[in-house]
């Protein structure tokens, strides 16, 4: 017990040290990231015909410039808070869930038919409404943890890389659920693949803004689920092994901690996460399920926004708005000018590139004589 | 390499596949299949075709990892190799889809390899200068591949898909090609699968048989002997790195130009986890070239099983068979997720001098 006591205390020692001395220099190595890939997302733009300004102003104009532009940078913040949360707690435990987006899509879907099947049982209206969004939301998170605890299985007791095993699972769940919403669970009458739609009363309540495929409350569950996370990983014994397994392994397990127990929870908290924002994605925005080859991959972009937030649940606040406006401003630029907006989804590819590389900027640091730190 | 040897080391491996055929014929004997309409020589012709991208693919990521570097990027420079093979064809041709020749087709082929030089130039020196994270870099290239991919055929078609091209015309050798079987195979097919072949038996001579096989071996096992011996480790994974994002870059655009007619940039890109498969297929191969393409040929039949299933009227939409490839790979991961990889894989190496 001494013995095990002092390597803990040890670790706890070390892990503060890390985590106080790191975050001045990690919040600028994340501030330098996403401003050269703005750098290099503009020359692209240029090189590519168009003009950068234009394109500035109308991804600021799209992101802030009305009220409706807000709801809708504050809608896409919402799920990329809620799936940066899924990646994080993933990340932080050195488990790399890349299946987030399947887990996202298999929640989404699971939860719109909870929603259908169950809504005949229950009462019409408000009270209904709220009992099947909790019950909707509920099946969609046990779904999700569950497609994730596969993987997570699968790396724990035949070490299956978790890597490649998510992203297969992303494959299949794409599959899977366009069969399923153009078969089985097509809606009536429907030519092209997708679900009845949600009953009228099944949605969040409009508070604030008027916005129909926004609401505060989406924007609530996402800081809940960020509370929670922060929580898990730092009060909980099970978040104590996470954390420990991800900075080093074999410190974990000579602390006491079950390697497989650890990474089969990590995975299926990762994916609940995951599967509740399917939830709230289709109550809120879809109102039913869709071509999932056709929903935004929140669940990639995501893997940005935790490296970010050097994955602290806290930290993926502040990335998650930022990652709202830049997917708002995207889709906008997408109509209103002929800029591609696929350009975005290339800055983003551009940001984790450089959150990759931090001996880049400290690099530069040293030569620029700039942040004359340590190193 | 005694065959006996082979065998007793490859014994989970071998074991896989057989419990896999034994399952795969009983449910053919219990169903009632007729074996010989699902086994046909178009079966096997199909699956070497579908297998070459995967192959091509493996092969650079097998060359990396054995020097001391993960390339988990593959699948974004597949897709870079499959927009830009497509684009480059466009631009020679003049730019509207009528005038494509063969030789523009070629030229595309070569200009995306050259293109995925210039770009895994850039990727090698981030990871290997500026030591980035492997895996997260990795995953970023794909992430990048998502995004400009589809970026690139807005540009220049106006969507995320190019118009159809033409693909390289298969090639026929007069008189082999009447050969039963093999003709057919090997003889009456796509220049670039015989390609593919040549090129994976020259990966396997390179890396067992000659000086710089050896060196290339050293600098993921054991780089301060290489180091010592006086060959520049960083040197080595240089070219290793550049020479996987080529080959990936070419996996991309044989399947773009060889094997279909053009880029499909909707949904996670026509590469659709080629790249993934790719990384599977040397692990499951043991990073040997040749075992690379086995597995290759293993996740080609996957894919094109469907096509015999609806040959024989099984009658399984082709959304879910669709998917055969990707439960393979699982399957596969799952019983044989325990690989020896080269030893000082994803760390860095500084030279004491």
């Amino acid at each position: 017990m001494s013995r095990q006591g002092t390597v803990r205390s040890a670790l706890d020692r070390a892990a503060d040290r890390m985590l106080t001395a790191g975050v001045v220099e990690r919040l600028g190595i994340g501030i330098a990231s996403v401003v050269l890939a703005f750098v290099v997302g503009l020359c692209i733009v240029a090189a590519a015909g168009y003009s950068p300004l234009i394109f500035l102003n109308e991804m600021l104009l799209g992101a802030l410039g009305s009220q409706r532009g807000i709801a809708l940078t504050l809608r896409e913040s919402s799920l990329y808070i809620l799936t940066g949360v899924a990646v994080a707690v993933a990340f932080r435990a050195g488990i790399f869930n890349i299946g987030v987006q399947g887990q996202f899509i298999v929640g989404g879907l699971s939860a719109t038919m909870a929603i259908l099947r169950l809504a005949p049982f229950l009462p019409t209206g408000a009270v209904g409404g709220v009992a099947l969004i909790v019950l909707g939301s509920l099946v969609g998170i046990a779904v999700g943890g569950a497609y994730a605890a596969l993987p997570g299985a699968l790396k724990a007791y035949a070490d299956a890389n978790e890597i490649i095993t998510t992203i297969m699972l992303n494959f299949i769940a794409l599959g899977v659920v366009l069969y399923l919403i153009s078969g089985p669970f097509q809606g009536e009458g429907r030519q092209e693949p997708r679900t009845d739609s949600l009953p009228e009363y099944v949605e969040f309540p409009s508070l604030l803004f008027e916005t129909g495929s926004f609401s505060v409350v989406g924007l609530v569950v996402a800081l809940a689920s960020v509370a929670v996370a922060y929580v898990l990983l730092t009060r909980t014994r099970m978040g104590y092994d996470m954390v420990t397994s991800g900075k080093q392994a074999s410190a974990a397990l000579y602390s006491g901690v079950r390697a497989e127990r650890t990474i089969i929870g990590t995975m299926t908290f990762s994916g609940m996460v995951a599967g509740l924002t399917g939830a709230v994605f289709s109550i809120m925005v879809l109102g039913g399920y869709v071509d999932p080859q056709g929903i935004h991959t929140y669940g990639f972009d995501a893997i940005a926004v935790s490296l970010l937030a050097a994955n602290n649940p806290l930290g993926v606040v502040p990335a998650g708005v930022l990652f709202g406006g830049l997917s708002r401003g995207g889709s906008f630029i997408g109509i209103t000018t002929d800029i591609p907006a696929q350009l975005v989804d290339g800055v983003i590819g551009l940001v984790i590139l450089f959150v990759a590389a931090p001996e880049l900027f400290r690099m530069a640091a040293r030569r620029t004589g700039l942040g004359s730190e340590r190193r | 390499m005694s065959v006996a040897g082979t065998i007793r080391r490859n014994r989970l491996r071998l074991g896989v596949l057989v419990v896999a055929l034994v399952a795969a014929l009983a449910v053919a004997v219990w169903r009632d299949v007729a074996l010989t309409a699902l086994l046909t020589t178009g079966f096997v012709e199909r699956s070497i075709r579908a297998a070459t991208p995967i192959a091509l693919a493996a092969i650079g990521g097998l060359y990396a990892e054995k020097s001391g570097v993960f390339n988990i990027g593959l699948e974004g420079f597949m897709i870079f190799g499959a927009v830009n093979a497509v684009a480059v064809t466009w631009l020679v041709s003049g730019g509207t889809a009528g005038t494509v020749t063969q030789t523009d087709l070629w030229i595309g082929l070569v200009g995306a390899v050259v293109l995925s030089v210039l770009y895994t130039v850039v990727f090698a020196i981030i990871l290997l200068r500026y030591e980035a994270s492997q895996i997260v870099a990795g995953l970023a290239v794909w992430i990048l591949g998502l995004g400009f991919g589809p970026f690139t055929a807005v540009v220049i078609w106006g969507s995320q898909s190019s118009p159809r091209v033409g693909r390289i015309d298969a090639v026929s050798v007069p008189g082999l090609a009447e050969i039963p079987f093999l003709g057919d195979v090997f003889f009456d097919t796509s220049p670039l699968v015989v390609l593919t072949l040549l090129l994976v038996a020259a990966a396997w001579v390179f890396l067992y048989r000659t000086r710089y096989g050896y060196w290339l071996q050293a600098a993921g096992e054991n780089p301060e002997a290489l180091d010592t011996a006086g060959v520049n480790v960083s040197r080595v994974r240089y070219a290793a790195v550049i020479f996987s994002g080529a080959m990936a870059g070419l996996g991309g655009a044989v399947l773009s130009v060889g094997l279909s007619s053009g880029f499909v940039g909707g949904g996670l890109t026509m590469v659709d986890g080629r790249g993934w498969i790719g990384i599977v297929a040397y692990l499951f191969g043991n990073y040997n070239p040749v075992g690379a393409f086995g597995a290759a040929l293993l996740f080609g039949a996957a894919d094109m099983f469907q096509i015999q299933l609806q040959t024989i009227n099984v009658d399984v939409p082709a959304t879910l068979t669709g998917l055969l490839p990707y439960v393979v790979v699982i399957i596969v991961l799952a019983a044989y997720g325990r690989t020896r990889m080269p030893a000082r894989v994803g760390e860095p190496y500084e030279s004491e001098n």
